[in-house]
């Protein structure tokens, strides 16, 4: 009784876990618009400041920026990306990121995260 | 990574991993939950591992081997060897990111000691630099590496050694400098500095008490099938000798370090604390302290209260109880370490033999490895890893509530053996769901 009890309940969570688990898809073809993403500076702080933001596997983030000092943005994707902007409005793009996973977009100045692309 | 080797206190490797999909987190936690209660219901009433008659003698090839000097003596030189070229690299090597040196000490040592651990044994024993050069000593005075001037003091236990756990994930997860050469190679020297005094002070059982990565390595290989009785080399199911880890004062500490911190990992990647510490006006360093302790504090507090909270016999008092099912925590932080490092230590530890091959940054590919591609299949495959992490964690926990039921039927008074374990089980249930709520959400 005990054993049947036991592999009942067994079987019924591996079977929750086996239908929960996903498989893997085929990446999205290109063509994707651009993510544009608003960045404001101003002083010591950023707009956005840590946000999430789902992008494609390839496509492209253009950061439309508005700062009030000039300065430089990396990102945390393999290989790294250093972004350079000036004071006023500028856009920057990042180049798109091949490699799923969550990457920081940060102020080198700041020292701050202005968003996390979830790239998938 | 970037060429100039600015990292901007953003630890080691580029990007992270995708968060779990919430059905994945929800099934995971939902199979915990009913595997505890089945266990709680179906599992052995009667205690069912002894040390002193568990496991089989290991064949007798392998004690041959095992037990042999020169089995000792090898692996005591690679690890030596291995100290040595990290220490030339720390020292004369540049301070770039591309340095092995980092990867060396915070992917091959701190994640990799596990799966070796796992799989071999207490690996950091055979191999550790400081009992080497600590038998070096004995041997050049003619005294005892296993004796020192005085007797380890019994209630100290492993409490030094969490507090050496402490300063690592502190330094990798907390020091904005973490991946800078001056501060790993300082953190180095002060660890080897505390292990010779130790060493000289209380012998080889310094070591094997309070050297927080032997601890942490000897730990682990309780989950390994390889297991000693009395000086008897045997191989013994992962639960079996899991049991037999030995109780001592700060074993909680040890556990509620290891887990603590690996979840405060994955907390502090989440767009939640980022935000909320961009938008406060305290120090992020300051918050990111306060947290890394929090979270230590807290999972150690749940566990006491979860083990204390049960009806006691005459024979055992309820501040013993936390050590006595310290071991149970094992398999949930094994879990949930594999989970969480899986893809670092596969991924940027492949990066780190890269850059071994070049140790001064000047090009160099001393060991043919600077050439090899990146190995990035796991990051390619994000849905394959999140089945890994969550199977994984379900694993450890199913692990973990059956090690604390056999301890209980052991050691508790038959009336309370089953409601005693109501508390533990929640604590181990909230230890679990919330490990993969922070996969889901970070």
């Amino acid at each position: 009784m005990r054993r049947t009890l036991a592999i009942t309940a067994l079987l019924l969570s591996a079977l929750t876990l086996a239908t929960a688990c996903g498989e893997d898809e085929a990446p999205t073809p290109g063509g994707t618009e651009p993510e544009v993403i608003d960045v404001v500076f101003e002083g010591d702080t950023v707009s956005p400041s840590g946000e999430r933001v789902e992008v494609s596997r390839g496509q492209e983030v253009q950061l439309a920026i508005t700062a009030d000092a000039p300065g430089e943005i990396h990102v945390h994707s393999d290989p790294e990306q250093e972004l350079e902007y000036a004071e006023g409005t500028t856009t920057v793009t990042i180049q798109g990121i091949d490699q799923p996973g969550t990457v920081d977009v940060e102020s080198h100045d700041l020292d701050k995260v202005i968003v996390q692309l979830e790239v998938s | 990574m970037a060429a100039d080797g600015v990292t901007l206190a953003h630890g080691l490797g580029g990007a992270k991993d995708l968060p779990i999909s919430p059905e994945l987190a929800i099934a995971g936690a939902t199979a915990a939950l009913v595997i505890s209660f089945t266990v709680l219901a179906v599992a052995w009433r009667t205690p069912r591992y002894d040390a002193a008659t568990s496991g089989r003698p290991a064949p007798a090839l392998i004690t041959a081997v095992v037990e042999s000097a020169g089995w000792h003596l090898a692996w005591r030189v690679v690890g030596f060897a291995i100290f040595l070229y990290a220490a030339m690299a720390a020292v004369f090597g540049e301070d770039l990111a591309i340095n092995p040196v980092l990867g060396i000490f915070y992917v091959w040592w701190w994640v990799g000691l596990v799966p070796l651990s796992l799989l071999f044994g207490p690996v950091w024993k055979a191999i550790s630099p400081v009992r080497t050069i600590n038998a070096g000593f004995a041997r050049l005075s003619g005294s005892d590496p296993e004796r020192g001037l005085f007797e380890y003091p019994a209630w100290l236990g492993h409490w030094p050694a969490s507090v050496g756990l402490f300063a690592f994930v502190w330094l990798e997860l907390v020091y904005p400098y973490s991946t800078e050469l001056g501060p790993v190679r300082l953190w180095c020297a002060a660890y080897v500095a505390v292990m010779l005094v130790g060493g000289a002070l209380f012998g080889n059982v310094f070591y094997e008490r309070a050297d927080p990565f032997e601890v942490y390595s000897t730990l682990v290989s309780r989950l390994s099938v390889w297991g000693r009785r009395g000086d008897l080399l045997v191989v013994r199911s992962p639960l079996a000798n899991l049991d037999t880890t030995p109780v001592r004062p700060g074993l909680v500490a040890v556990v509620a370090v290891l887990f603590g911190s690996t979840a405060f990992d994955s907390f502090a990647d989440s767009s939640r604390w980022v935000r909320f510490k961009q938008s406060s006006s305290v120090s992020p360093y300051l918050l990111d302290n306060l947290a890394l302790l929090g979270f230590c504090v807290g999972v150690g507090v749940i566990f006491a209260v979860g083990c204390v909270a049960t009806g006691l016999g005459d024979d055992l008092r309820r501040v013993d109880l936390p050590n006595q099912f310290a071991h149970s925590i094992v398999p949930i932080i094994v879990g949930y370490i594999a989970a969480h490092y899986l893809s670092y230590l596969v991924e940027v530890g492949w990066q780190t033999l890269i850059y071994a091959s070049d140790p001064f940054s000047n090009g160099s590919n001393w060991f043919g490895t600077a050439d090899l591609p990146l190995f990035t299949w796991l990051s390619y495959h994000p849905t394959t890893l999140a089945n890994i992490k969550v199977i994984a964690v379900v694993l450890g926990h199913v692990l973990g509530v059956i090690a604390a039921h056999e301890r209980a039927v052991r050691i508790l008074p038959p009336r309370h053996q089953l409601t005693g374990q109501l508390p533990l089980l929640f604590a181990m249930i909230a230890f679990t769901a919330g490990g993969l709520y922070l996969l889901f959400a970070a």
